[in-house]
């Protein structure tokens, strides 16, 4: 009697112990499928980026995008005019910006915002969360998980993610934003669910919206997603100034 | 000038090429784009500066109060097919119908050689460092104004040619190599130069542990040698720091000794070192601290200013041309002197006013603490246009550097129209 109880703790124990990590490891797992729902390894896209006032009036960008692996991504702008021509390269947790008139390529950071609006930098070059978050799962009910995820260094642009997966086909439902301070900086909603082609349906437009910035709303609407093959050289500063003759 | 003749020619050209291009190809390989600047300019001239004097000498009473009205329409080209492209950038000025002038700031070719390597033939604006409004490793780059560091310039004649290496693991996630062969600008008879004279840049580029890190160099036979290093890294998510050091070997320096111009090479270095910080309300900050080596001390510059003083003093018109001439030669940098301070502060939309950003920007000569501040207001109500109103003060003695300068306070009204 006695050595089979021994024998239940022991499994208890190897079941709590093996549980825990099994359980972390699932998050990331999570994780790491919804960036692959969301973006093909290697892709081309293009998209459209619309500030919106509170007074209602709209500010639209147009960018040609490239994106290789889980951390490298450029885009080059298209329109409007007094955009056209500048480059922005993100490597990693690297950020450059490229202005014609400048000549050369100058570090930015992933809070500032070069196109203003809601979106910062690190939202518009957004590379795969998994690449700078870790995860874990805070709550899970019948249709989705909600996930928490962490910061890997100070150079990320949000400390923490609250991030909303739909079960049905792991899809990018919602993610809110927040500062080192617990502060809830913005609030990510992915919507209109399209099918893109070469097996990707994923959602086509982000909108955002920010306590910060009362009464402004920002929304990214993918036009075009394309897989494409990329060499890594591609991403890299020199090549930032030619970006526009990959279209 | 008369440029109207070759502003027209050029146009008829591209216009030409663009023709050829849509009519053989559906996809769009020609594109045109620029912007048209509309300036208003406003003055109230130093008229006890030297300087003043000399640029205005014999001009009469002059109004204290100075205006010019300018356009500049700035109109680029970029034709690319595949691997082959031909990139124009030109400026064309009107202050009246007869007075126009025309540069082409840029006209090149390039060839992808491979997806590693490039290489590109013709006038070329280039722009080394790291530094926001001063490059003392700049040794390509055309001569930036500090004060708008942003304004096109002049490119060089050069043929150079680029590898890139990117590398997926490892502390080194890039490299790349520049080399740049520049020819002589001391010809004879402006058609031949020896090819001794010609110019060799280098350029070395690492990402590394992710830092930006150029180390370069500036080999010649007519042209001081110089080797430098640039870098730049964020610090957090909301601080960038950058840096450059320059040494340069027999660089020329030249001073007034007793009445007369006295030209001496010597070993120096210059150096920046800045950072870009973005706070909590979205104000972008930038200061710069930057010694330029070959500068001149405060009692050189005193003395520079009493020679050209002197020169108006006396009446001489020979004198006069003297100093003129010498201004012009060997003293018409932006800044003359070492030590200056850069500081700049950028604030999108204060107070929810919307498409207004304003700026205040600084240069501070730390020898003698004159200054020039500076207050650009830019108004975008309109996709593709910009109003901006920019006013400028020199703060300073009648001694010192920005005290002494011909311009007491500007007022500058653009409106810029891009397509």
């Amino acid at each position: 009697m006695r050595k089979h109880k021994l024998y239940e703790l022991v499994l208890i124990c190897a079941f709590i112990f093996t549980a825990i990590p099994v359980f972390a490891v699932d998050a990331n797992q999570i994780l790491k499928q919804v960036d692959e729902k969301l973006m093909p390894e290697s892709y081309e896209s293009y998209r459209k980026l619309i500030n919106e006032e509170p007074s209602g009036r709209k500010r639209e960008y147009t960018f040609y995008s490239v994106k290789k692996g889980i951390d490298k991504i450029a885009m080059y702008y298209l329109a409007p005019a007094s955009e056209k021509g500048r480059a922005t390269l993100r490597l990693g947790e690297n950020m450059w910006l490229y202005i014609p008139n400048v000549g050369k390529p100058i570090r930015i950071t992933s809070m500032q915002s070069i196109t203003g609006g809601v979106f910062n930098n690190a939202d518009i070059m957004q590379i795969d969360y998994q690449a700078e978050y870790n995860a874990s799962i805070k709550e899970e009910t019948k249709k989705e998980y909600i996930l928490e995820l962490k910061a890997k260094s100070k150079t990320v642009a949000y400390d923490n993610l609250k991030m909303w997966v739909a079960k049905e086909g792991l899809i990018l439902e919602k993610i809110e934003c927040y500062g080192v301070s617990g502060m809830l900086i913005k609030t990510l909603e992915f919507k209109e669910v399209k099918d893109f082609g070469e097996g990707l349906v994923r959602p086509s437009v982000v909108e955002t919206n920010s306590p910060l910035y009362k009464g402004y709303r920002s929304y990214m609407i993918y036009q075009k997603i394309k897989s494409r093959k990329l060499s890594d050289e591609v991403f890299t500063l020199n090549y930032l100034p030619k970006l526009g003759e990959l279209r | 000038m008369k440029a109207q003749p070759l502003i027209l020619s050029f146009i008829a050209l591209l216009w030409i090429f663009s023709g050829f291009a849509f009519g053989q190809d559906e996809d769009k390989k020609l594109e045109w784009s620029g912007n048209l600047d509309s300036r208003y300019l406003l003055l109230q001239s130093n008229q006890n500066s030297p300087f003043y004097k000399m640029s205005f000498w014999k001009s009469g009473n002059l109004s204290k109060y100075l205006s010019q009205y300018r356009n500049d329409l700035y109109l680029n080209a970029d034709y690319q097919q595949e691997n082959l492209g031909v990139h124009i950038k030109t400026l064309s000025t009107f202050y009246s119908d007869s007075a126009t002038s025309f540069s082409l700031l840029e006209a090149y070719g390039n060839v992808n050689i491979s997806s590693s390597s490039f290489m590109q033939i013709g006038k070329r604006i280039y722009s080394w460092g790291k530094g926001y409004a001063f490059n003392p490793v700049g040794y390509v780059n055309p001569l930036k104004n500090p004060e708008n560091p942003n304004q096109l310039q002049q490119g060089i004649d050069s043929l150079s040619v680029e590898y890139v290496k990117s590398f997926t693991t490892g502390p080194l996630a890039n490299f790349a190599l520049t080399g740049i062969l520049i020819p002589a600008t001391n010809t004879t008879g402006n058609h031949y130069a020896q090819i001794e004279d010609t110019d060799i840049a280098l350029k070395s580029y690492f990402l590394f542990f992710d830092t930006d890190i150029d180390l370069m160099g500036y080999l010649s036979r007519t042209n001081p040698k110089r080797i430098g290093l640039d870098f730049s890294r964020n610090i957090k998510e909301n601080l960038e720091v950058h840096g450059e050091l320059s040494y340069s070997w027999s660089i020329p320096k030249s001073v007034i000794l007793e009445n007369t111009l006295n030209t001496q090479s010597k070993d120096n270095h210059s150096w920046l070192l800045g950072l870009r910080y973005l706070n909590e309300q979205n104000t972008t900050l930038i200061a710069e601290y930057y010694h330029n080596g070959n500068g001149l001390t405060k009692d050189e510059f005193q003395t520079y200013r009493n020679f050209v003083s002197g020169a108006v003093s006396s009446g001489s018109d020979t004198a006069v041309r003297r100093a003129s001439t010498y201004n012009k030669d060997y003293f018409n940098a932006s800044v003359l002197m070492q030590d200056y301070i850069y500081f700049k502060a950028s604030q999108p939309e204060p107070f929810g006013w919307l498409y207004f950003t304003p700026s205040l920007l600084a240069i501070y000569n730390v020898a003698d603490g004159s200054a020039l501040i500076s207050a650009p207001l830019s108004f975008s109500p309109v996709t593709n246009f910009e109003l901006i109103f920019w006013s400028t003060i020199m703060a300073g003695g009648s001694g010192t550097e920005f005290g002494s300068k011909q311009v007491q306070k500007k007022v500058e009204v653009w409106m810029r129209f891009y397509y």
